[in-house]
Order: structure tokens, then C-alpha cells, then sequence
């Protein structure tokens, strides 16, 4: 466990089953409860970590858009795959929940599309009948 | 119209009392904040709960929001203490304590090369713009690689700093050598420096930074 993922324990900024983990371990090892409360220490006492930094200022988070872009696959494959990894490897939570939101967004997008189309079908079906021969 | 002058648009209507914007705002980041907490909590209701908290916490301080503050990083770190709170009401969350057993209240044990709390004191706002300073270094960094392509010098650094993995395991999970990782790292942390020295920073409250000097 090092201190920058102790840190982002902190914040909430784990992924979940890391965060769980870390919240069994700190009810159990009395060491590492020691260590988080040195880095509350080093927190109120007005000292930065670059790691901190990194995390809460999100430098290497992607924008929305971008997470739009990989949705539909249109990004290099370089930059798609790095963008893969932040989400999928270092399991970036905020970046998660923004794929997340912007899938369903793309579900209810491509759902109410196809209610359009079946509306259609049936308004057609209905009345395709009376058209002149 | 860019997103951050839409979003600094809708901030200035809100404040005016404007529920139309307000709606809107809700409309705009309701999925992803329910998105981040459910995560942690796969339960939706419990969910719901902690993200409108975090809307009511957001107005209540929309007099004290720095609108050059990304909007959606202040709202996930109002939902993040909103969810943290959630965690220790019902029992999930362990109580850290505010000082290590081992040691007297009157000195406070900083982690790694941390030095005495007394030597630091100073005001919020200076705090502010110390993190701000070195965000922005950090920032141009990042986005030169991104501009280059350079996707595996940014894995790396997150490997290294948000992971906080040692040396030798970024080499393997990248495939490099210890000695290019060991490189970037060095570059990355002397930047940085030269960044604090040329904007006058106090090298005290960059521990990591000051050791190099």
C-alpha cells in the first residue's frame, strides 16, 4: 500500500473494491491506520504532495468529449489506448462515472430512436393500405 | 459557445436565483456525480440520497466557489465528502485517528521527509495558490505529451504518482528499463523545481521538491 494510493483513500478517489479492501485493512492493522493518520498530519500541517496534486487537480483526466470520442471509436489507437488504461488499469472513478453517465445517455439516445422507428412501422402498418392502388 | 463559458454562464444565473439554470445544471451532472457514488455503493436509493446532498452542499456554497475551479471537479469533491460521510454514518467507513498511537500530541509525526507542522502555518488562500502554481506546471507537462502523442510517458507518470508504484514495477507493467522510468521521474520532479524557484514559492511546503534543491 503506498502512501499516494493511502492519500487517494482518503478522497474517496479508489476504485471501489480497493476502497473496500483499504477499509478492511485499516479496521485490522493498527500500522497502517498509523500511516494514514501521519498523512492527515502532513495534510493539516499545509505540506503538498506532488501525487495530490496530480490526483485532485485530475492532470491526466480525459474531458468529456474525449470520453465521447472513445465511445464512438474515433480516436487513434495510441490515445485510445492510453485512455483505456486511466480507465481500466489506474480505474479513475471520476472518469468511470463520466463513461457510465455517457453510456446510458447513448442507450436512451439509440432506445428512443428505435421507439421512433416502431411508432413508424405501426402508423404505416395501419393506414399503408388505404394508399391508391 | 465553449463548455467552460456555458458553465460560467449558468454559475452567474444561479447565483442570481435563476431555477431554469439550476435545473439545467442538475440535468448536466446529476449522471455522472449518481455514477460515482453508486459505484461505491450499488445502491441506488442510498445513492440518490448522497447526490442530492451533494446539490444542496453545492448551493449552500455557491458564495464561496471559485469559479476558476473546474465545475465538475468541485462537484465530485462535495459528493466525495458527502459520500465519506454517508460511509461513517452507517459503520462502513474506519475512524483514522488524528495522530499515530506511537507518538505525543504536542509533535505531530509527518509522512516521509515531512518536517515539523509549526514551521508551515499559513493561510488557506496561500495554500490555494501553492497547489494552483504546481498544478499548472504539471498541466503543461502532461499536455505537451499529449500534444506529441506521448501516451506512455503519461502512463507513466500515473503509474508512478497516482499509483505510487515503485520504479522497477512501472519498468515491468511498461516495458521499459528502471533507468528511463528513474529518468522521467527525475525530469518530471526537476521541472517542478525550477517551476517552485521561478515563481518564488516557500520550497517548505513541497517536501518532495525541496529535498533537491
Amino acid at each position: 500500500m503506498s502512501d499516494p494510493e493511502l492519500e487517494a483513500f482518503l478522497d474517496e478517489g479508489l476504485p471501489p473494491e480497493r476502497m473496500s479492501a483499504l477499509e478492511e485493512a485499516l479496521r485490522n492493522d493498527a500500522a497502517l491506520r498509523d500511516r494514514a493518520a501521519r498523512i492527515i498530519a502532513r495534510r493539516n500541517s499545509g505540506a503538498h504532495s506532488v501525487a495530490e496534486i496530480w490526483r485532485t487537480a485530475r492532470i491526466s483526466c480525459a474531458t468529456r468529449a474525449e470520453w465521447g470520442q472513445y465511445l464512438l471509436g474515433v480516436l487513434d489507437e495510441g490515445h485510445a489506448e492510453y485512455l483505456r488504461f486511466h480507465l481500466e488499469t489506474l480505474g479513475c472513478r471520476y472518469c468511470t462515472a463520466n463513461v457510465a453517465d455517457l453510456q446510458a445517455q447513448q442507450q436512451a439516445l439509440a432506445a428512443a430512436a428505435n421507439a421512433v422507428q416502431e411508432r413508424r412501422k405501426k402508423y404505416f402498418a395501419s393506414s399503408a393500405g388505404l394508399l391508391k392502388k | 459557445m465553449s463548455e467552460t463559458a456555458v458553465e460560467d454562464l449558468l454559475i452567474s444565473q444561479i447565483r442570481r436565483g435563476d431555477e431554469a439554470a439550476w435545473r439545467d445544471l442538475i440535468a448536466r451532472f446529476e449522471g455522472r456525480l449518481l455514477g460515482y457514488v453508486e459505484q461505491r455503493l450499488r445502491n441506488r436509493a442510498a445513492s440518490e440520497d448522497v447526490v442530492q446532498e451533494t446539490f444542496v452542499g453545492f448551493l449552500l456554497s455557491l458564495p464561496n466557489f471559485d469559479g476558476d475551479r473546474p465545475l465538475e471537479s468541485y462537484l465530485f469533491t462535495i459528493a466525495a465528502h458527502k459520500l465519506t460521510d454517508y460511509l461513517r454514518r452507517t459503520g462502513r467507513r474506519p475512524t483514522i485517528p488524528l495522530q499515530s498511537s506511537n507518538e505525543s500530541s504536542s509533535e505531530i509525526p509527518l509522512a516521509g521527509p515531512y518536517r515539523g507542522a509549526s514551521t508551515l502555518a499559513r493561510s488557506g488562500e496561500r495554500r490555494e495558490l501553492e497547489s494552483a502554481a504546481l498544478a499548472k506546471a504539471l498541466r503543461t507537462i502532461a499536455d505537451k505529451w499529449r500534444a506529441k502523442g506521448e501516451w506512455e510517458k503519461l502512463r507513466c507518470a500515473e503509474l508512478l504518482l497516482v499509483a505510487g508504484q515503485p520504479n522497477k514495477q512501472v519498468a515491468a507493467a511498461l516495458g521499459w528499463s528502471e533507468q528511463s522510468v528513474a529518468n522521467l521521474k527525475f525530469d518530471l520532479l526537476e521541472r517542478l523545481t525550477r517551476e517552485l524557484t521561478r515563481q518564488k514559492l516557500n520550497p517548505e511546503v513541497f517536501p518532495e521538491l525541496e529535498s533537491r534543491r
